[in-house]
């Protein structure tokens, strides 16, 4: 304010609320006296001059009273903005003093933008498959009811429609129950210009009612929709194809009709037959058994009448919701006791079943759990040691800020105003990093989108939403806070007057400050050792699975799946005369050396049948599964699988001869272990009244499951005798593979232009694809490790660096006075190397932690392996003897004279 | 005062304050001082009123506030005029004149 004259004295008082009541009352009194002064100058009484004053003035106390309302909200406002006015000059300080030293601030933006951005990458996964909701109502109460096979080896196997049937009519826990195929078939959709491959799902009409999903344009399911014919109602046998009414999904809906609604109600031709589309899906629906373009309603009825198939085919998937107020566990029990009354009931068929109740979200996530949250684990991990590493060099930098804080403190700056100053600085940091790291996992997630998918389950979608970014920035500001404190901290045990004094020999770290540091070192390297070790665990399980021999060459083969619609082949003897003249046609393609045709490929066989030996008695315990898949003669040459007994298919093993059976080598051994496997008889599937068939040979195994050490039993029949909808070709080739696909598709379209090639790939890729749900968790485990590594290397670098910086002179004298540059190098190496043992000996402890998580998902590895932790171990060495390199020379190099002449 | 004449007078009352405390920082007690001289004590303004307005005037930042010495030594709180101060002023008056050159033209007719 410009000054007056007359006026000597101005002073300014800090406002605060407080004070406002005083102020007021100060300004009013004032007036009031210099009123009742100007009234007893003109003469009144000082009583009455001072009534009439006050008279005038008008009510006092509420005058007070308002002036204060309005006082204290003017106190407040001006608060507030004296606030963000100091937070803004802290923010412009704060991105200054960043710039100053840019090398740290990029080294600590990019280490930060490397620990935020791996986590808001996985948090992205971890959100989709664990938090979002699934396309159904209430989904919490959705659960899934599973065979369960006494003998441990499914947990969530399929399920008889007879056995359906009688838990639909003993259970009270679910409100409705719908049976439905765990798998989608491939149909072929005719359309005017050209076939297409569909995929269909077959479900009960109740399913979508049981799901609460609403069709968007048509109707639902009713009971007159249900039909038969694509499905084998069981144990292989098909019904006549009768389903008419089917419902169409978005995707199919945009893919194949352009999304036009004028297909509602159309016809449209599926395998031959016409359907009508009843109704339109929701677009972000997907079922349990994945995508699906067409839904097609069955009944079981028949399948339910026929005693032969009621119970002995386990092929169906049943889906309920719970009644409200049963809870998990109540429905668990319920399906645990009507398991075993059936078990009671039908010894044969259901002797080795439980029943058992998984969360629909459980199942539907399948086996990634427990490898999502190991990454999740791992992602939190590498942020902590960024934490550290940036809490350790910010520490060290704020002991060097000691003299300037040491001079605010002296004129009177409040010691909260410099910690907020400190926190802000660490704020920028924090923030900077997590932008950048925010971009950083966009780019990792639109990697993991194309390597990853196979190994999800179906309903993820990963990507960035809004919630994520929310959540990291909160990650990031927290991470500004963790590390920001420390040094914060510091500022409050700092002496001011020792820094002014300008205590050199102090000038670097106290003693407490060097420990932290140590401390947080030695944190990292233990976090580091631990995540290398789960790594190196994982890979090396990865690594034997990979390279495990499969039992067949699946090098140089390609596969293709050819579907055959019942309208066209609706006969067995249609269905071989197709197979044959295919693969004579395939045969004269040049390139191609062999071609063989099976009911599934390799590694992917997912039927399992029951069988019992002809000539024992009837056993009171259940009957074994094996493996089954029907092949071609030149299956076993083609795929390279050794004989080893007896014969393989032949021109004897016609349609009409008696049927024969080949096993793989481990089925042998079990069930014939004096050998005389060869000849013996069976009976395949649950009929005791089926014909004998009898095993004509013996052949190598094949693992069909890579992430199980043991190879399953299989049992093969020949496509001659029993010829399904469905044909694998396989295809050896002397060229690329997949450079024949063309013409593979020609000779197709020469036999039948109705028919299409799907799915053509390389065996080897197929046979991959099984163990893509392993790959995932090493591929960013092994990130992760290197990821950490590359860290705490920079917390070894960078506490190292401060410690020969701090205590330069001293190295200085030293030299001076004799001492050899190997001794100073020892006495840096000594002071670090305390931290780095203390470091492995909290990894050891990290490493047990480590192995109880990845437990389960190792593969003929043992926990303890001495390779990987030899190799952890001395991996960190080398990086902390390179991280080592630069401080150790720096602090041998110190040039006495400069040292000592220093002040 | 009838309740209605205060609150029309409430923002008359700004603009002289305005306009008082234009002339240099200005404690309370001298702006209403000098409206009774100025205006020959034909405009009574409740004192409560006037302290009123020029807090409510310094809350919205159109006059700023400092504690000061007077000639007698006592303390007191002085107001003056910031810039959006001065320029509500001027606007003001302008507003004001057009107010009252419009009334008297009705009220001059016959």
């Amino acid at each position: 304010m410009a000054r007056i004259p007359g006026i000597r004295r101005w002073f300014r008082l800090p406002s605060s609320v407080e004070r406002v009541s005083d102020e007021v009352e100060a300004e009013v009194a004032f007036h009031v006296n210099e009123r009742t002064q100007e009234l007893i100058a003109r003469g009144m009484e000082p009583a009455a001059a001072r009534a009439v004053a006050m008279r005038e003035f008008g009510d006092v106390p509420a005058a007070r009273a308002e002036l204060e309302i309005i006082g204290r909200r003017r106190v407040r406002q001006t608060q507030r903005s004296d606030w963000w006015s100091d937070l803004r000059q802290d923010l412009r300080y704060g991105v200054r003093y960043l710039l100053h030293a840019p090398l740290f601030s990029l080294l600590a933006i990019v280490t930060l933008a490397l620990g935020v951005g791996a986590n808001a990458a996985v948090f992205g996964v971890l959100k989709s498959a664990l938090l979002d909701a699934l396309p159904y109502a209430d989904a919490d109460r959705l659960v899934r009811v599973y065979g369960r096979w006494l003998d441990g080896s499914q947990e969530r196997g399929p399920l008889s429609a007879g056995t359906i049937r009688d838990i639909s009519e003993r259970q009270r826990s679910f409100e409705s129950l719908a049976a439905f195929v765990d798998r989608t078939s491939d149909g072929v959709y005719g359309a005017d210009d050209g076939s297409r491959v569909v995929k269909i799902a077959w479900a009960e009409p109740t399913f979508f009612e049981t799901l609460g999903v609403q069709v968007t344009q048509g109707r639902p399911f009713q009971s007159e929709d249900r039909g038969s014919g694509l499905v084998p109602l069981s144990g292989g046998q098909l019904g006549p194809d009768t389903a008419r009414g089917v419902l169409l999904t978005h995707g199919a809906w945009q893919r194949l009709f352009g999304g036009d609604s004028a297909v509602l109600g159309q016809d449209v031709r599926i395998n031959g037959m016409p359907r009508t589309v009843i109704g339109l899906l929701p677009a972000d629906f997907i079922g349990p058994m994945g995508e699906a373009d067409f839904y097609f309603a069955f009944d079981l009825g028949p399948v339910v009448a026929d005693p032969r198939f009621a119970r002995n085919s386990q092929w169906l998937a049943l889906v309920g919701r719970l009644t409200p107020g049963v809870s998990h566990d109540v429905a668990q029990r319920e399906l645990a006791l009507i398991g075993a009354d059936l078990a009671r009931e039908h010894p044969q068929s259901d002797g080795s079943f439980g029943l058992a109740a998984t969360p629909l979200r459980d199942a539907m996530l399948g086996d990634t759990r427990a490898p999502i949250l190991v990454v999740m684990g791992s992602a939190a991990l590498v942020l902590l040691i960024a934490c550290a590493n940036l809490a350790g060099a910010l520490l060290s930098r704020t002991l060097s800020r000691r003299k300037e804080f040491a001079v605010r403190l002296a004129f009177g700056a409040g010691r909260g105003r410099l910690v907020r100053q400190l926190l802000t600085e660490s704020m920028v940091l924090a923030l900077a990093g997590g932008a950048a790291g925010m971009l950083l996992a966009t780019f990792i997630l639109s990697m993991l989108r194309g390597l990853a998918l196979p190994a999800l389950p179906d309903y993820v979608d990963l990507s960035l939403d809004g919630g994520a970014v929310l959540v990291m920035a909160f990650l990031a500001l927290c991470t500004g806070l963790a590390f920001g404190t420390l040094p914060a901290l510091s500022i409050d045990r700092s002496n001011p007057q020792g820094a002014l004094r300008d205590e050199t020999r102090s000038s670097g770290e106290s003693r407490r400050s060097r420990s932290l540091r140590g401390v947080l070192v030695a944190g990292q390297i233990a976090l580091c050792v631990s995540l290398l070790t789960g790594a190196g665990l994982l890979a090396r399980s990865l690594w034997a699975m990979t390279t495990a021999p499969l039992g067949f060459d699946a090098d140089g083969v390609l596969t293709a799946i050819v579907h055959l619609p019942s309208r066209d082949y609706p006969t067995p003897e249609a269905r071989v005369r197709f197979r044959e003249q295919f693969a004579e046609h395939l045969r004269t393609v040049p390139g191609v050396d062999a071609v063989a045709e099976a009911s599934m490929a390799p590694t992917a066989v997912s039927s399992r049948v029951s069988f019992a030996v002809a000539g024992t008695p009837p056993s009171k315990d259940a009957q074994p599964f094996v493996l089954y898949s029907i092949v071609s003669d030149d299956y076993f040459r083609t795929l390279r699988i050794p004989v080893r007994g007896g014969r393989t298919f032949d021109t004897q093993d016609r349609a009409d001869a008696s049927p024969t059976v080949v096993i793989s080598e481990s089925m042998a051994r079990r069930y014939w272990p004096a050998g005389e496997a060869v000849g013996a008889r069976i009976r395949i599937g649950p009929d005791s009244n089926s014909p004998l068939i009898e095993v004509i040979g013996i052949v190598g195994d094949v693992r069909n499951d890579r992430a199980r050490p043991d190879a399953e039993p299989i049992a093969y029949r020949s496509s001659r005798q029993s010829a399904g909808p469905r044909a694998v070709f396989l295809l050896r080739t002397r060229t690329d593979p997949l450079a024949l696909v063309r013409s593979v598709e020609r000779e197709l379209a020469e036999l039948d232009a109705g028919l299409a090639l799907q799915r053509p790939t390389m065996l080897r890729a197929l046979a991959a694809e099984g163990l893509a749900g392993r790959r995932l968790p090493v591929l960013l485990l092994a990130a992760f490790g290197g990821l950490a590594l590359l860290v705490a290397s920079v917390g070894v670098y960078a506490m190292f660096s401060s410690m020969t910086a701090a205590r330069e002179r001293e190295f200085g004298v030293r030299m001076a006075l004799g001492s050899r540059p190997r001794a100073i190098a020892g006495l840096v190496l000594r002071q670090g190397a305390k931290w780095i043992v203390v470091g492995l000996a909290g990894g050891a402890l990290g490493i047990v932690l480590v192995v109880r998580l990845v437990r389960d998902l190792l593969y003929e590895v043992s926990p303890f392996d001495s390779t990987v932790l030899g190799a952890a171990v001395v991996t960190l060495f080398g990086c902390a003897a390179i991280a080592l390199v630069v401080p150790v020379r720096r602090a041998t190099r110190v040039d006495p004279m400069a040292a000592l002449r220093a002040e | 005062m009838a309740r209605d004449d205060l609150q029309l007078l409430q923002g008359t009352l700004d603009v002289l304050v305005l306009k008082s405390v234009s002339r240099g920082p200005r404690h309370g007690y001298d702006i209403a001082r000098w409206i009774r001289t100025t205006t020959d004590a034909e405009l009574q303004v409740e004192d409560r009123a006037l302290y009123v307005s020029l807090h409510r005037m310094e809350e919205r930042g159109w006059l700023e506030a400092e504690w000061g010495a007077t000639e007698n030594k006592r303390t007191a709180k002085y107001y003056q005029l910031t810039p959006e101060g001065r320029r509500q002023l001027a606007a003001r008056t302008k507003t004001w004149s057009r107010y009252a050159t419009a009334v008297f033209k009705i009220l001059q007719t016959a």
